[in-house]
């Protein structure tokens, strides 16, 4: 394309901008792979999108005291608790679309089309090659067992993955079971919760401890480090999808919901037929080493070198439902 | 009432409106708060008051030792000690803490030893033991400048006479210390000490780092795991009424013991020589606090600049320093002239009302910056339903948020200057009848430069650093360096993000500078 063609094509972009409108994203989301499927949405729509970042909960609270005026037209989450509470506390709309409907899963969306998921986390049990053996590994609840007494990492439970975990364990084994293993699990730890995903894959690796329950795309980021020192750690660790021979591992959704307030309606359900077309999943899930909708189909090399696994089946809106009773657990049994 | 009094009420009454709906839920029963109460609020109040002690007593010995030291006695090197010991206020917490994140991977092999050695339950309890002990070191090298500046101050301004009469009568120099220095300048002590503390306090992101709950990460949790606002605003009282407390003990300390200013002869400022034996110790001593709190998290932040690859083909990172620059001189200039105006109020006027309310608009530096956050969305939310404007999303909204958080910190210094050289003039100038404009601009204004530039400078300094409120209330694609940062480390792109820690640094710099050049010209 030559310049003056090019200039022209910003002249009228600029002047249909009015038109087209522009679409205002709230996000906890803070990848790079969002910056490149926001910027080609642009580049193909001429939409502009403008995007605030930050935490989930605070996002909601801001739309809720902005009400009916906020700008917002899309909010997007790194879980599906939070797209619950932003639905219970009214702040999003239903959206009816057949793309979406389509490309969704059933189970990774709202049953009232409050919300969809947009990509996939699994929460699995790493392991250090040199000290453990497969065939000691297989549920979460084994994890419970004495004989990982002090071989145990995990983070703090103030983390959302954690109470999600949690969560969906009181769904599928009562809340009595539940803290009974949490309390457990709290006496196997090697040491007290700190630190982040990454943090305890390292201290796997430097052998404080043998397992640690961590979320896959953190040791896809440490195996694609540009650091050595995050790549030798990857390198000691392998991935295990606990409960494969009941109900599946343990998953959740990044997703996002159109806002009870958007003006741009139109623009925003376009935006979120876009995130789940096939070949953007691709890039949006990929390149954070998260799973695509259709998780099962994955076939980058990491994924494969991990295997395919079943996943929990769990409507996800239960992790929002039962996720005070897990904080409550976790405090009553003393898991930081 | 003239309109002076009633402007003041009126601005000091604004800011005090997001922290009056914080308290205001102080009485609310949640369902939670049971729950809160009988598992965690303990353990939330003994680390918090762990932390708190820890930081104070180990920032006091620091700031306090190198201002005595470096303005006191004369030795080669004091110069460039003076000011480069103000540096580590450069560094926001959340930075210094990641710069140090792996400082206890490298005690793992100790660990692991005294793991199989000793026993699980022993290692974990060296190892707690351990983490509160880096944290308070942590916090203490980079904050301990507040303490170090007031001190300074202080000393410069009144330690002069004393030192002079002191050496006159053969007082060795510990017994100086001891007895002249310490008692003379415990109100600036804690002056300074309060403001660590309360950056102590706001601290979320090092100790959620390093697992400590204190009553901040319980705030979060109530918030974000539990959904209670009521519960997260209960604690949020709780804190408050924490730092109420410390700044109702300064006042008394204050109040009951007043300081007559006995300043020495200009430019000719007594110095305690250091015999030549010393001197190495003293140098050390001094350097110390600089190289953890600055040179080590510093050179960390260039080695990963090295490392990083920046894709400077979208030099947003231009445009992100602008906006830290632009917000941060607009917020500074607006709280300084609102910090001073008040001021000048309360004392040319003597108003009890406003003298009421504007300590009641200084309280928000005590809390967390994500919960002043809830504060302005609250009124923000009032105010939308009764005038249909909102106020956040804008950079006004985003500037009234850090007054409300940051006017204590514009105070501090222009209250106690103007108590101290501005008092008397402004009650002979109302007995004259000269017009409080004319006070105002022509009196007050040129002999507090000094204090006001200082106050602006600290501002800028605080706001450039600011992370939660900006995070929350910024405008659409609006970025500073601190909001950069952090995205960038959560991403774990330590390497990426070192280039706008250095940024924040290099920009604070300059401000530094001014600040030591100023302080030290008040002689």
């Amino acid at each position: 394309m030559n310049k003056k063609h090019f200039k022209n094509l910003v002249v009228l972009q600029f002047f249909f901008s009015f038109l087209i409108g522009e679409l205002n994203i709230y996000t906890h989301r803070h990848y790079e792979s969002d910056k490149i499927l926001f910027k080609s949405f642009t580049n193909r729509t001429g939409i502009k999108i403008n995007v605030i970042k930050g935490s989930a909960d605070q996002l909601i609270q801001r739309l809720k005291s902005e009400g009916k005026d906020s700008p917002a037209d899309v909010l997007i989450s790194v879980d599906a608790g939070r797209l619950v509470r932003a639905k219970n506390l009214g702040l999003l709309q239903p959206v009816f679309s057949d793309v979406l409907d389509q490309n969704v899963p059933q189970s990774m969306r709202d049953s009232e089309n409050y919300w969809f998921g947009l990509s996939v986390r699994a929460r699995v049990i790493v392991y250090a090659k040199d000290r453990v053996e497969e065939k000691e590994l297989s549920t979460y609840e084994d994890l419970a067992d004495p004989k990982w007494k002090g071989r145990l990492v995990i983070r703090s439970s103030n983390n959302i993955y954690n109470q999600s975990l949690l969560a969906s364990i009181i769904e599928h084994n009562g809340k009595r079971k539940a803290t009974k293993w949490a309390r457990s699990v709290k006496r196997n730890m090697a040491r007290k919760p700190r630190g982040n995903d990454r943090d305890q894959a390292r201290a796997v690796a430097n052998g404080v401890a043998d397992l640690a329950v961590i979320n896959t795309y953190y040791l896809g980021l440490l195996a694609n480090s540009p650091k050595k020192e995050d790549r030798e750690v990857a390198s000691k660790l392998k991935v295990f999808f606990p409960n494969q021979d009941n109900r599946g591992t343990h998953i959740n959704v990044s997703g996002a919901g159109l806002t009870a307030s958007s003006k741009n309606k139109k623009e925003a359900i376009m935006f979120l037929e876009y995130l789940t077309k096939l070949e953007n999943q691709k890039i949006f899930a990929e390149s954070n080493f998260e799973y695509p909708l259709e998780y099962q189909n994955a076939d980058s090399e990491i994924f494969l070198e991990w295997g395919s696994f079943k996943a929990d089946k769990l409507d996800l809106s239960i992790l929002g439902k039962n996720n005070l009773e897990a904080v409550k657990i976790f405090d009553i049994v003393g898991w930081e | 009432m003239n309109s002076w009094n009633f402007l003041s009420i009126l601005i000091a009454l604004m800011i005090f409106l997001p922290i009056f709906l914080i308290i205001y839920n102080f009485n609310i029963e949640s369902d939670n708060w049971v729950h809160i109460r009988e598992n965690l609020l303990g353990k939330y109040i003994f680390s918090t008051l762990c932390i708190v002690l820890g930081v104070s007593v180990l920032s006091t010995i620091i700031g306090v030792g190198s201002a005595w030291y470096v303005t006191c006695h004369d030795f080669r090197g004091r110069k460039t000690l003076e000011w480069i010991l103000i540096l580590p206020m450069t560094i926001p917490t959340y930075i210094a803490a990641y710069a140090y994140y792996d400082i206890l991977e490298l005690l793992n092999p100790f660990f692991n030893w005294f793991r199989i050695n000793i026993g699980i339950n022993e290692t974990m309890m060296v190892e707690s033991f351990l983490i509160y002990l880096i944290v308070i070191i942590l916090f203490s090298f980079v904050l301990y400048p507040y303490v170090y500046l007031s001190v300074r101050a202080s000393l410069l301004l009144s330690g002069n006479r004393l030192i002079e009469s002191a050496i006159t009568l053969g007082l060795p120099s510990n017994k100086i210390f001891k007895k002249l220095i310490l008692p003379s300048t415990k109100p600036a002590i804690i002056a300074g000490l309060s403001l660590v503390i309360m950056e102590t306090l706001n601290d979320y992101a090092a100790v959620e780092y390093f697992g400590i709950s204190t009553l901040t990460i319980g705030i979060f949790r109530s918030w974000f795991g539990m959904y209670d606002m009521a519960s997260a605003l209960k604690l949020s009282s709780y804190l408050i009424l924490f730092v109420f407390s410390i700044l109702i003990t300064e006042k008394i300390i204050r109040g009951k013991e007043r300081y007559n200013n006995i300043n020495g002869s200009q430019n000719t400022f007594s110095k305690i020589p250091v015999k030549n034996k010393k001197i190495f110790l003293v140098f050390i001593l001094c350097f110390t606090p600089f190289i953890f709190g600055f040179l080590i998290p510093f050179v960390r932040l260039l080695t990963w600049l090295l490392y990083s690859s920046f894709n400077f083909e979208d030099m947003n990172i231009v445009q992100i320093s602008f906006n830290t620059i632009f917000i941060s001189l607009i917020a500074s200039l607006s709280i300084v002239c609102i910090a001073f105006t008040i001021n000048f109020v309360k004392n040319y006027f003597n108003n009890r009302i406003v003298r009421k309310i504007s300590e009641l608009a200084i309280l928000g530096y005590s809390i967390p910056g994500a919960i002043i956050a809830i504060g302005i969305l609250k009124l923000n939310s009032h105010i939308n339903t009764s005038f249909n404007i909102l106020i956040i999303g804008s950079v006004f909204g985003l500037v009234f948020a850090y007054g409300v958080r940051f006017l204590a910190v514009a105070w501090q210094p222009i209250q106690s200057s103007m108590k101290k050289q501005c008092a008397s003039i402004n009650h002979a100038s109302r007995v004259l009848s000269a017009s409080s404009t004319t006070s105002l601009f022509k009196i007050n204004l040129p002999i507090l430069r000094k204090p006001l530039l200082i106050a602006a400078l600290i501002v800028f300094i605080d706001v450039a650093k600011e992370l939660p409120l900006t995070l929350i209330l910024r405008p659409f694609n609006f970025d500073t360096l601190a909001t950069y940062t952090y995205d960038l480390i959560n991403q774990a792109q330590f390497f990426q993000s070192s280039l706008p820690s250095l940024l924040i640094i290099a920009i604070s710099f300059p401000a530094i500078y001014f600040i030591n050049r100023t302080t030290r010209n008040e002689l």
